[in-house]
């Protein structure tokens, strides 16, 4: 569950432009009354083909797709990265052909954690979805916004390459998945609220091989790794009371993966809808309900930047499979300070699995501690 | 210094005379309002210009720009994605008329996602979520300034119903754009805000877009122009906004021109007040002097009461010119909107600049008007002054020097005009030269012309036209004055008529010979060419379909950017009838037109002037879609469509240089044996669909030379003007004459004058002043039409006239100064008629 501020992104980043507080003091707007849009709600369990739907649906409002993983060089030096691409369908169906005429928005998020030099930049890019200036296809698949890509090297879309450049920031990486399609929630449909309609489709691969180039310096250094997939399309996710999530993506050194979410009330309390999944090393998935887990916050984390307190070390048990973990951030600062401000960032888990010692290593993902994620979409 | 007693003595007499005093003030007041209001039409014109460029500007320090048909949109893309050019900014811009307001807007498109870092101001950037949706996704959704809007009666939800090059099409009005700043708001007005693919399918571009804005730093710039493909080129920004205000420059200037010459005349009624005021209290001045005033005393009183008479009409002139630029800002407005670009100007407002500089030049023309006076009122003796008739004496023994002076100047004036080949500035300093002359010679002409009447007067009418022609001869201070204001306002009438005619009649005649087909079928754009509007593709095949067409041509207008600037681009078909409808300065057409469908091209005479080709050899380089080509220039030839001038090539040559297919007017001829309005409703019902204007060529020419006269209204405004001005000059210097005659007239009377026989004497006097000016306007006004149609008007626009002379327009210029003559006489002998006999020998 890596649902993002689009909305708040497209507006937001106007306003964040450097150059904005003048347009901001000066300029109002009043506007017509619109009309609510007529997209599609994740409501049953869906079959997916493969790689159609690894490509955008267009009747649904808001879809993204997330890449992250952590990388080490030859000589261990360890990277986490994260590059994420968003679509927000600003009418249902699928934009017309045409020139610079579009329905469809789509972003990016690109950030690079350099754990030995304590570094963690990221970078943001924001396009229509027109004239070969960002899109997204199922066959073959593809999704890049401007020169921020991800394209399908092999006919199934399970091999794919992803590239991303900002400034020094440069990432080029060939990912494969090791492991078959996981489908999140029941059968890849994915409850966020208790009402119907407030779910999203959720499939993606939780094991990919890494191998390419990341760095800072422009050109990058050959580094080799694991990466996971994530892709997610809803209309409408979160429940009237929803703040933010915290959202965990695992691979454990026994061959298993871990995902949670808890979505987080502003009273404190927890949506009854937060759940996850476990996968197994041949690739079965057991759904976890909010009652199959618990999270315990070690550590809280405040940003010097936006003043955001965020939790920054975890315990999480799950009492069923005999799981007990310690979940902790390769660098405190990985604060997305993008258009809109959350945190995503490598960790490294220590834990016993019925007893045995395990490690391993994956994502967070942290929202709405900045500011509430409600009515952000 | 002046004493304070003296200068307290020269207000009272200032408000003593009140009529003088008005007269000095309604000069000045009327030349300054006359100054004012061109300055506030023109300042108008130039703002609203800068403001809807501002707009579109916004933060952009460059931009990319291509070539007629604007860029592919996939510049943009290499810019943006493959080079990463950032900030960087799509934008699509255009005209359209909307219907109910009968008002072209400007349309800007606008990318909101790439929009922030260039027009923050606009509010694009802050459109809430479903509104986003709606201005991207809806093409019929735009934004509109709130002012414009409540203007209209808009309201977020109305529909706008436009008119897109041939389409018409309903917008519907998102949301109102409102800014604090007046100056954000201002250039919000008459413009649609719209997303950029909307604006793209509204004005029928697509695939295309205007140019990119970009934010480049002086390193960056030679980096962006390597990448460019050939059909780019990197611009600074602000060169397309100057590009554009240099167009009006010249049109400007004349109109300033034109005000200057009322403020002469004014000037001529400053003089004549306040030389009436030394004359008369010449007996104060020469006891004054007695008394121990220094001349220098004398004459910065006089300065001074000058100063302070002209202080209040610059005032009221002012405020009279600011009413008078209301209409005037509309008139310009009208002419810049028919021949240059679309500029929406709501009104004039009164700059500080304008009022300081129009109450400057009010006071620097009346000092300049009094000085002479004022040296007069130094000069007088405490003895001489006794003796009234001194200062006549002394002016008529300066009338033949004036008039050599005049001479002089006249003919340095000529020199000007024949050495400073390009200047339009020398050129129309030296107009006033020539004109400021030949009004010197007046006076001296004036008593030449009253000695060559006056025998036939003596005969005709007996003592009263030996009278009238010694007395007009005899006070030629004042009679010389007054015809010489005259003949400069009526000599101005003739050369500006003269010049309008022939210019009109040159045009005319240019219509017949290039409006050869029978039916022109075209979309409305306003602001020529720059409005990017063009027929929609399939228009020449219904045009072509419709029986009785005998054939038919397409004419392309464009602007494509050269290293000259903005070119205006016409394409026309190859047909050999073509040859027929260009004649050549210098050419043979059959030569010229080979050579044109072998690539050559052919310019306008504006364009050869303006640009300074040589008569042989020349080549104009224009930017292309393929880069920058080398077209030979075969021919100059007359045409009047455009003061930019234009140049010509045939739509073969076009399309191999140019990706552009798009049409902007087409031709029909009509087969023999057809009826051409018959065809011509055909043609209408024919394409009924779309809003086109088809008209049989008869009424294209109307319509073309109704532009004409628009273009010309400020001018015949200004004419009626300077004649009203001269008018007040001429009734004013015949009451100083009647005045200052009273007691010699009184004395008339006692001898027993009938009334009928002063009114008779004083009606052949200024007649005879009338017939003066009238006549020495004959030759100057000619000589200035000449001046007009062959140096100013040449170095202004660089057109060739064929100069046609009216003679109407003589015989009216003559009945002009006297009927005006005749008519400001008849106060001065009713004011006499009303003084009895006693009262006026009593004067003095």
């Amino acid at each position: 569950m890596r649902a993002l501020p689009v909305v708040a992104a497209l507006v937001g980043l106007a306003l964040l432009c450097p150059t904005a507080p003048y347009a901001q003091a000066q300029t109002t707007l009043k506007l017509a009354p619109a009309e609510p849009l007529a997209f599609a709600r994740a409501t049953s369990p869906r079959a997916f083909r493969l790689p159609e739907d690894h490509g955008p649906h267009f009747e649904f409002q808001t879809e993204w797709w997330y890449y992250t993983g952590q990388l080490a060089t030859a000589d261990e030096r360890r990277f986490g990265f994260q590059l994420t691409f968003f679509r927000r369908g600003l009418s249902p169906g699928p934009p017309p052909v045409a020139g610079l005429a579009t329905n469809q928005i789509y972003f990016a998020h690109f950030a690079l954690t350099d754990v030995g030099a304590g570094r963690h930049a990221s970078a943001e890019r924001l396009s229509r979805g027109a004239a070969g200036l960002a899109g997204a296809s199922g066959q073959p698949f593809r999704v890049f916004v401007e020169d921020w890509t991800a394209v399908a090297t092999s006919p199934d879309g399970a091999s794919v390459r992803v590239q991303a450049r900002n400034g020094g920031l440069v990432l080029d990486l060939e990912l494969r998945a090791t492991k078959a399609l996981v489908a999140h929630g029941d059968r890849g449909l994915s409850p966020k609220s208790d009402a119907p309609g407030n779910a999203s489709h959720y499939v993606g691969y939780t094991r990919m091989s890494a191998r390419g180039r990341v760095g800072t310096d422009g050109t990058g250094t050959p580094v080799t790794g694991e990466a996971w997939f994530d892709h997610e399309w809803s209309t409408s996710a979160l429940g009237p009371l929803a703040l933010g999530w915290d959202w965990f993506s695992l691979q454990l050194g026994e061959g298993r993966e871990l995902m949670l979410f808890e979505i987080r009330r502003a009273d404190g309390s927890w949506e009854g809808a937060s759940g996850g999944t476990l996968v197994a090393q041949d690739g079965r998935t057991r759904r976890l309900r909010s009652a199959d887990f618990e999270i315990t916050v070690l550590e809280r984390w405040r940003s010097p930047h936006t003043r955001a307190d965020y939790p920054a070390r975890w315990r999480l048990r799950v009492p069923s499979e005999g799981l007990e973990l310690d979940v902790q951030p390769l660098l405190s600062d990985q604060e997305m300070r993008t258009s809109f401000v959350y945190w995503e960032g490598a960790v490294s888990v220590i834990g016993t699995s019925r007893g045995r010692p395990l490690t391993g290593r994956g994502y967070v993902e942290l929202t709405g501690y900045a500011r509430s994620m409600q009515g952000v979409f | 210094m002046i004493p304070n007693g003296l200068l307290r003595a020269g207000l009272r007499d200032l408000v003593r005379r009140p009529l003088h005093t008005g007269l000095m003030l309604l000069g000045v007041a009327l030349g300054v309002a006359v100054v004012v209001a061109i300055d506030l039409a023109n300042s108008a014109a130039r703002r609203g210009f800068a403001r809807s460029s501002e707009a579109v500007l916004g933060r952009a320090t460059h931009q990319v720009r291509g070539g007629s048909a604007g860029l592919p949109e996939e510049v943009y893309r290499r810019l943006r994605v493959d080079h990463g050019v950032r900030p960087s900014a799509p934008v699509v811009e255009g005209v359209v008329i909307a219907r109910d307001l009968r008002q072209p807007l400007r349309v800007l498109g606008i990318d909101p996602l790439a929009e922030a870092p260039f027009r923050g101001h606009l509010g694009a950037g802050k459109l809430a979520d479903p509104a986003f949706a709606a201005f991207v996704t809806d093409p019929s959704a735009v934004l509109v300034g709130a002012a414009f809007a409540e203007r209209h009666g808009l309201a977020p939800g109305s529909s706008l119903r436009v008119q897109a090059g041939d389409r018409r099409e309903t917008l519907r009005v998102l949301g109102l754009v409102e800014s604090a700043n007046p100056e954000v708001g201002r250039t919000l007005d008459a413009l649609l805000l719209l997303d950029v693919g909307s604006a793209q399918r509204l004005l029928g571009m697509p695939g295309r877009i205007s140019h990119v804005d970009l934010v480049l730093t002086d390193a960056d710039v030679r980096s962006v122009a390597r990448w460019l493909p050939p059909g780019a080129r990197l611009v600074r920004a602000s060169e397309q906004a100057e590009a554009v205000a240099e167009l009006t420059a010249a049109f400007e200037l004349n109109l300033v021109a034109l005000s200057l010459l009322a403020l002469v005349v004014g000037m001529f009624l400053v003089y004549n007040t306040v030389l009436f005021g030394v004359v008369q209290r010449r007996a104060v001045f020469g006891t004054l002097r007695t008394l121990g005033t220094t001349p220098g005393q004398l004459f910065r009183l006089i300065l001074a009461e000058t100063l302070l008479t002209a202080a209040l009409g610059a005032l009221v002139g002012v405020g009279l010119g600011y009413v008078l630029g209301q209409s005037a800002v509309r008139l310009v407005t009208r002419t810049i909107n028919d021949l240059y670009y679309v500029v929406s100007v709501s009104g004039a407002p009164l700059t500080l600049a304008t009022a300081v500089k129009g109450v400057a030049t009010g006071l620097g023309a009346a000092l300049l008007a009094a000085l002479g006076p004022a040296l007069e009122a130094a000069r007088v003796e405490p003895v001489t002054a006794l003796r009234p008739s001194t200062f006549e004496t002394r002016a008529r023994r300066l009338v033949p020097w004036l008039a050599l002076a005049g001479l002089a100047v006249s003919l340095l004036g000529g020199a000007g005009l024949a050495l400073a080949t390009r200047s339009l500035l020398v050129s129309f300093a030296a107009l006033f030269g020539v004109v400021l002359g030949i009004a010197l010679v007046a006076p001296a002409f004036t008593v030449g012309l009253m000695s060559i009447l006056r025998p036939a007067a003596s005969r005709l009418l007996g003592p009263i036209g030996r009278l009238a022609t010694g007395t007009v001869a005899r006070a030629v201070s004042r009679t010389g004055v007054a015809a010489a204001a005259l003949m400069v306002a009526v000599s101005v009438t003739i050369g500006v008529s003269v010049m309008i005619a022939s210019f009109r009649s040159t045009v005319a005649n240019w219509l017949e010979l290039t409006l050869q087909a029978d039916v022109y079928v075209s979309a409305p754009s306003p602001g020529g060419p720059r409005s990017g509007v063009s027929l929609s593709e399939d228009v020449r095949g219904l045009v072509a379909a419709v029986p009785g067409v005998a054939e038919v041509e397409t004419v392309r207008l464009v602007l494509v950017p050269s290293p000259l600037g903005e070119v205006r681009l016409t394409v026309t078909g190859t047909h050999e009838r073509s040859a027929s409808r260009y004649r050549f300065r210098d050419a043979d057409p059959r030569e010229a037109w080979a050579r044109v469908r072998d690539g050559a091209v052919i310019v306008s005479e504006p364009f050869a002037f303006r640009h300074g080709l040589p008569p042989h050899g020349a080549a104009v380089a224009l930017q292309t879609d393929r880069g920058v080509a080398q077209f030979p220039v075969a021919g100059v030839y007359y045409d009047y469509s455009t003061e930019q001038g234009t140049v010509l090539m045939v739509r073969e040559v076009y399309e191999r240089y140019w990706d552009d297919r798009a049409l902007s007017s087409v031709a029909a001829y009509v087969a023999p044996g057809h009826d051409p309005g018959a065809v011509t409703d055909a043609v209408r019902r024919a394409v009924g669909e779309r809003a086109l204007q088809v008209v049989e060529n008869r009424a294209l020419r109307r319509a073309a030379l109704r532009v004409f006269d628009r273009t010309f209204a400020v001018t015949q405004a200004l004419r009626v003007l300077a004649v009203v001005v001269a008018f007040i000059g001429v009734w004013s210097a015949l009451l100083a004459l009647q005045v200052e005659r009273t007691r010699e007239l009184g004395t008339l009377l006692a001898l027993g004058l009938l009334p009928r026989q002063l009114w008779g004497l004083t009606l052949v006097e200024t007649g005879l002043i009338g017939l003066a000016a009238g006549l020495l306007s004959l030759p100057t006004g000619l000589a200035l039409a000449l001046i007009l149609i062959e140096v100013i008007n040449v170095r202004s626009f660089g057109w060739t006239m064929q100069l046609e002379l009216p003679p109407l327009v003589l015989v009216q210029a003559l009945a002009l100064s006297v009927v005006a003559a005749l008519l400001a006489g008849v106060y001065p002998v009713l004011r006499l008629q009303r003084m009895s006999v006693a009262a006026a020998l009593r004067q003095e």
